[in-house]
């Protein structure tokens, strides 16, 4: 008989998990589907005393501290009269996304910067809610729209319609990078600042062979140093500024704009004059030998050299405080752009718009059971007054209130964190979705104080924003966007493979055509030609 | 209890049968049903119309990859890790379970032992960051010791030609260990008489192990092998992705990180299942072939 | 008695062995000592390889932070309870089935076998799956942990082969000429002398499921239901904000700061994650015995 028993209760331990699987349905079920209180009336205003239960998704920064501990949030939730389960996701949210938007098992809303793409919604049509019918509803939203109507441009899509929300965030810089050189060391040695790229050049090999940090070592010092590859902030592409190019957000797939057409860097014969002398400071030892292979671990630590000697001597960062370190800071000066040659014209990368607009921060699902509700939290959350706290904190703990109508930014209640890290730990900060107003007075805190102090030799250049920036957010047909996505992937993998042999092992000349007519074959003539229409049509508007 | 022959074989069937239902059922539920997503590979993803739904593409995105500007790295890159990756990563946990078999002592082997099989669990983003450190040039401990050796001018991590000996070699530290249980769990089957008897006929250590353990571990041997051979083409995603850099993109970029550069940027549901389907195939194909070459050659085989 | 004359050269071989054991233990053992100790001090000096053999800048900051924060300890809670009570659904799936397929008169074994050899490589996909699970009612739910995918085939086969090879056929037909059926040759003879296999099979299963951090990554909703790999994957992934490149969308100005926090946490994630399992490899060790069959076969 035991014999069978044991057959029995495998079967019967295999059917009942799986029964109990299917009725589990009540037990651990969360709110996957969109959970609403369907007795709860959604049209009432605020503050009816019952409040409506919202799923929401937001991606925030890993360090963060869990949004029911933020106080502004739960005031806006309380003054929305809503109460939201968030689900916080602070890593492999492209991972996730794909699979959630696909099962359409989406939450009521979505937060985070460009959270929702612009290919999601092309490819997803019907999943996201359309905002521009239910503005009525969100007056400050409008009102935004109003005070700044490139907001409204990010925005629409080309048929109107509105499916994300951008944020505008006013005090950021024309730019991400700033250009620093040791001035300490320049001083030691007795140098006066680099203007031109050859001048920089003399500069560097003096820091190598003339043991400018004083500690002894003559080898111990990096003349320059980078992030690593080709593209992006704090890259060495920036010198590119010094042939008078312009680049946009930092262009990190080359592409930036001359007199109104689209072009491409990685093409372009400036560059290659460029690559030729990154090779010659390389071979002259002047260049981090880890350029290329650390990681952006190894690149912050190295600049923050040991106690008061710094190791770094020319690089590119946000800000000296957070690049070197607070203890090494004071040694650094930010610089002007460099000349590539005496009589050539500066420009530098211009950023303002990715970094003081963002796209599509907060998104509707379509399917949400309480339209009306998640419009009243948007409205409250796009509140004159809540934009600061959204980004940099809470009023009390981190924002002072003046008392005659201005505001501070108050230093962190931990004097060990420094500010960046103080804003990210206690808020949504640049991931949230909110609208600080032009007319809003607020002091900045210290890091942001020195951004701006240092971004003046930056400032003092013009730009023609007109016909030489690429606009940040044009919005792209879904079959365009799989087809650019391909080529870019192709072609900077072309790019980085010789920009880095180059750099380290020469032999731009002899290569340079033969990698040019690869470059446009791998798809780049083509993304050039797509983008140049986008680019025409937009400034039709 | 004595019934005619077919009757008691069938008796006995059963009990097998229900030994084996959950197993079956698991599979069929969780791997059999979502199946007709592989279609997926063959159709446009259309939201609106669902998976079955959207357009019949048949093998265009087969032919995209094939024609795709990568596709040759690709596939030559994933080959040659793979490969080397099987040749290399096979033996050594073998011959490290000999070894470990050889220990008398109990305390030495169960030290070397539980050692051994620590780094498996070490997650892949430290392990590439203390590669990073351990071995670069100027200031890692390895980096010194090839100094010294008079190697200083090679960077482990940024030449083109070390790559796939630090990534096999690295996953040999890691894994060998870990991998090596199964074998020594094979040889702890291994009759202690077979070895007396061994011993009394005159053998050597060395003999002992090529006659006594060798044989206990063919069969485990070839079924891992076969399974390995399922492993062709490839590699994993996670490891490779944390250890390209600008140098030795070429190769290093690999179909595994393409899929994920090409889907990170727009979604396409439909070409990377394509890629996948196209990877698993050959994958299958190898299996297939050793399988049956080692139905031929000895009695074990995989089905 | 005395064997002829093999003095020397077991010498030799035991020198051989002792010298290559202490070389393998070395190479393993460094990189482990590293981790430790970079665990305990300040991480810019670990990154510029000022940390050889002794911590430096010690600091308890990286495993504060970790034990610290609730989730943590909400992780670890669930992770014990999926791997303990997966690994014993793996088994009770797994094993009668392996049994099952190393019996050579079960006339349906080979074609079986093909059709879960197919399930190795060939999956419908990530969607569909996904569809599946919420048509099962396990997303967000501890089920999605336990129940997909319970029998992994590689493993399967390993016991399978373990049980063709490690049990003789002369052992079935005594029994069956007792009057032994199916299930109780399976549980009163086969697995006790499996030892060996149920102890391996097991701790891949159990390591399985302990370092599984997909699973909760695309089906978990719900905060509380989240393994610790999860909790720690995401401290350890915000180190890789700038991994390629910076020109990624709004990076500048959050990467930059708070990563060296995420640093000092780095190694210390590892430790905390690993150590449980660590503990467990010893107690098992023992089931790998030797001569667990002796005298139960005669010639």
């Amino acid at each position: 008989m035991r014999k069978k028993v044991v057959g029995f209760i495998t079967v019967m331990l295999a059917a009942t998990t799986i029964i109990s699987a299917c009725s589990n349905s009540g037990g651990n079920n969360g709110n996957s589907n969109t959970g609403g209180d369907p007795t709860a009336d959604s049209s009432t205003g605020s503050g009816s005393g019952k409040k409506v239960k919202l799923t929401a998704i937001m991606t925030k920064h890993p360090l963060t501290k869990p949004l029911k501990d933020m106080e502004w949030l739960q005031q806006v939730e309380e003054k929305a009269g809503v109460e939201i389960e968030w689900q916080e996701i602070t890593a492999d949210w492209d991972q996730k996304k794909g699979t959630m938007l696909a099962s359409g098992d989406v939450p009521d809303l979505f937060i985070g910067p460009n959270v929702i793409t612009d290919a999601d919604m092309a490819q997803f049509q019907g999943l996201f809610q359309d905002l521009s019918g239910m503005l009525d509803q969100a007056p400050n939203v409008v009102a935004m729209f109003d005070a700044k109507p490139e907001t409204k441009k990010i925005a629409e899509q080309p048929d109107g319609k509105i499916y994300g929300l951008p944020k505008y965030q006013r005090f950021w810089p024309s730019t991400a990078t700033r250009q620093y050189i040791n001035q300490k060391w320049l001083d030691n040695l007795g140098l006066s600042m680099p203007t031109t790229w050859d001048e920089l050049y003399d500069v560097l090999v003096a820091f190598k062979e003339q043991d400018a940090n004083g500690n002894g070592d003559p080898n111990d010092e990096i003349p320059m140093d980078w992030p690593g590859g080709i593209g992006g902030y704090f890259n060495a592409a920036y010198l590119l500024s010094g042939t008078g190019m312009t680049l946009t957000d930092g262009s990190p797939q080359g592409y930036f704009v001359e007199d109104g057409v689209v072009k491409n860097y990685l093409v372009d014969e400036r560059y290659k004059s460029l690559v030729v002398f990154l090779n010659k400071l390389y071979k002259a030892g002047l260049i981090n030998p880890e350029v290329f292979t650390h990681d952006y671990t190894k690149y912050q630590s190295v600049a923050r050299g040991e106690g008061d000697t710094a190791k770094v001597g020319f690089t590119m960062g946000w800000v000296a405080s957070d690049r070197f370190g607070e203890q090494l800071a004071p040694q650094y000066t930010s610089m002007s752009p460099l000349k590539a040659a005496a009589d050539s014209t500066v420009s530098w990368s211009y950023d303002y718009n990715s970094l003081n607009y963002g796209v599509n921060q907060i998104v509707m699902s379509a399917k949400s059971k309480n339209k009306d509700a998640v419009m009243r939290f948007i409205n409250e959350l796009y509140a004159p007054d809540m934009g600061m706290q959204v980004l940099f904190g809470s009023l009390g703990p981190n924002i002072k209130d003046n008392g005659d109508g201005s505001y501070s930014v108050l230093p962190p209640a931990d004097s060990k964190m420094d500010p960046g890290t103080w804003k990210w730990t206690s808020t949504m900060a640049d991931n949230g979705a909110f609208y600080i107003p032009d007319s809003l007075q607020l002091t900045l805190g210290k890091d942001m104080q020195e951004v701006l102090e240092q971004s003046k030799p930056i400032d003092a250049i013009t730009i023609d924003v007109d016909h030489d920036v690429f606009p940040s957010f044009l919005k792209y047909s879904s079959a365009d966007n799989s087809t650019m996505g391909l080529n870019n992937t192709n072609v900077m993998n072309l790019a980085n493979t010789n920009f880095a042999k180059w750099v380290t092992k020469g032999g731009i000349e002899g290569e340079w055509d033969s990698y040019v007519k690869e470059s446009e074959k791998a798809g780049l003539k083509q993304n050039l030609e797509i983008m140049q229409k986008y680019y025409d049509e937009y400034k039709q508007q | 209890m004595r019934l005619r022959g077919g009757a008691r074989v069938f008796k006995r069937d059963y009990q097998l049968w229900i030994m084996i239902a959950p197993a079956i059922a698991a599979v069929l539920i969780f791997n059999y049903i979502p199946m007709y997503g592989i279609q997926l590979s063959f159709r446009d993803f259309d939201f609106s119309k669902g998976l079955t739904g959207g357009a019949w593409r048949g093998l265009d995105y087969f032919r995209q990859f094939i024609d795709s500007y990568l596709f040759t790295d690709l596939m030559r890159n994933t080959f040659l890790i793979s490969l080397a990756t099987i040749i290399v990563g096979f033996p050594a946990p073998i011959i490290l379970a000999l070894i470990l078999n050889q220990i008398r002592r109990k305390r030495m082997k169960n030290l070397m032992q539980t050692t051994v099989y620590l780094p498996h669990f070490i997650s892949i983003i430290v392990l590439v960051g203390m590669m990073n450190v351990l071995m670069s040039p100027e200031t890692g401990v390895i980096g010194y010791m090839m100094k010294g050796l008079g190697l200083g001018h090679i960077n482990l991590i940024a030449s083109t030609n070390t790559f796939i000996p630090v990534y096999v070699l690295s996953d040999i530290w890691q894994h060998c260990g870990w991998n090596s249980i199964i074998y020594l769990a094979a040889l702890s089957t291994v009759d202690p008489q077979l070895y007396d008897s061994a011993k009394i006929d005159g053998a050597s250590r060395l003999k002992m192990i090529r006659y006594v353990d060798m044989p206990a571990l063919v069969p485990t041997i070839i079924i891992l092998f076969i399974l390995s051979m399922g492993n062709i083409l490839s590699t994993g995603f996670e490891k490779i992705f944390l250890m390209q850099n600008s140098l030795n993109l070429p190769v290093s970029e690999v179909i595994a990180t393409y899929v994920y550069k090409i889907g990170i940027i727009s979604n396409q549901f439909s070409y990377a299942s394509a890629i996948g389907l196209f990877n698993t195939l050959i994958n299958f194909v190898f299996l297939f072939a050793m399988n049956t070459v080692s139905k031929k050659m000895s009695n074990t085989s995989l089905y | 008695m005395a064997l002829k004359g093999l003095g020397g050269k077991e010498l030799a071989f035991n020198i051989a062995l002792f010298t290559l054991c202490a070389v393998i233990f070395l190479i393993i053992l460094y990189p482990l000592y590293f981790i430790v100790i970079a665990s305990f001090s300040d991480s810019t000096l670990v990154s510029t390889g000022k940390v050889l053999l002794f911590p430096k800048g010690a600091s308890l900051f990286g495993y504060k932070e970790i034990f610290q924060d609730s989730r943590v300890w909400i992780g670890y809670r669930n992770t014990l309870f999926y791997t303990l009570f997966g690994t014993l659904v793996n088994m009770l799936f797994t094993m009668p089935a392996a049994y099952v397929l190393s019996r050579k008169e079960f006339k349906a074994r080979r074609p079986i076998m093909f059709l879960f050899v197919i399930t190795m490589f060939f999956n419908g996909g990530l969607i569909p799956t996904y569809l599946l699970m919420k048509d099962l009612h396990i997303t967000n739910t501890f089920w999605v942990f336990i129940l997909p995918f319970c029998v992994n085939i590689f493993y399967l086969i390993i016991a399978r082969t373990f049980f063709e090879t490690a049990l003789p056929a002369e052992l079935y037909e005594a029994a069956v000429m007792d009057g032994c059926s199916h299930f109780m040759y399976f549980a009163k003879v086969a697995m006790p002398l499996s030892k060996a296999l149920i102890s391996v099979i097991g701790l891949y299963y159990l390591v399985g499921h302990w370092n599984d951090f997909f699973t909760g990554l695309i089906y978990i909703r719900d905060n509380n239901l989240q393994p610790l790999q999860i909790v720690l994957r995401d401290i350890l992934l915000s180190n890789q904000v700038f991994q390629n490149g910076a020109g990624t969308g709004g990076g500048a100005a959050s990467g930059g700061y708070a990563q060296r926090y995420a640093d000092q946490i780095k190694y210390g994630v590892i430790i905390v994650s690993s150590l449980p399992i660590l503990m467990l490899y010893p107690f098992l060790q023992k089931y790998f015995e030797k001569g667990v069959m002796i005298g139960s076969v005669k010639g």
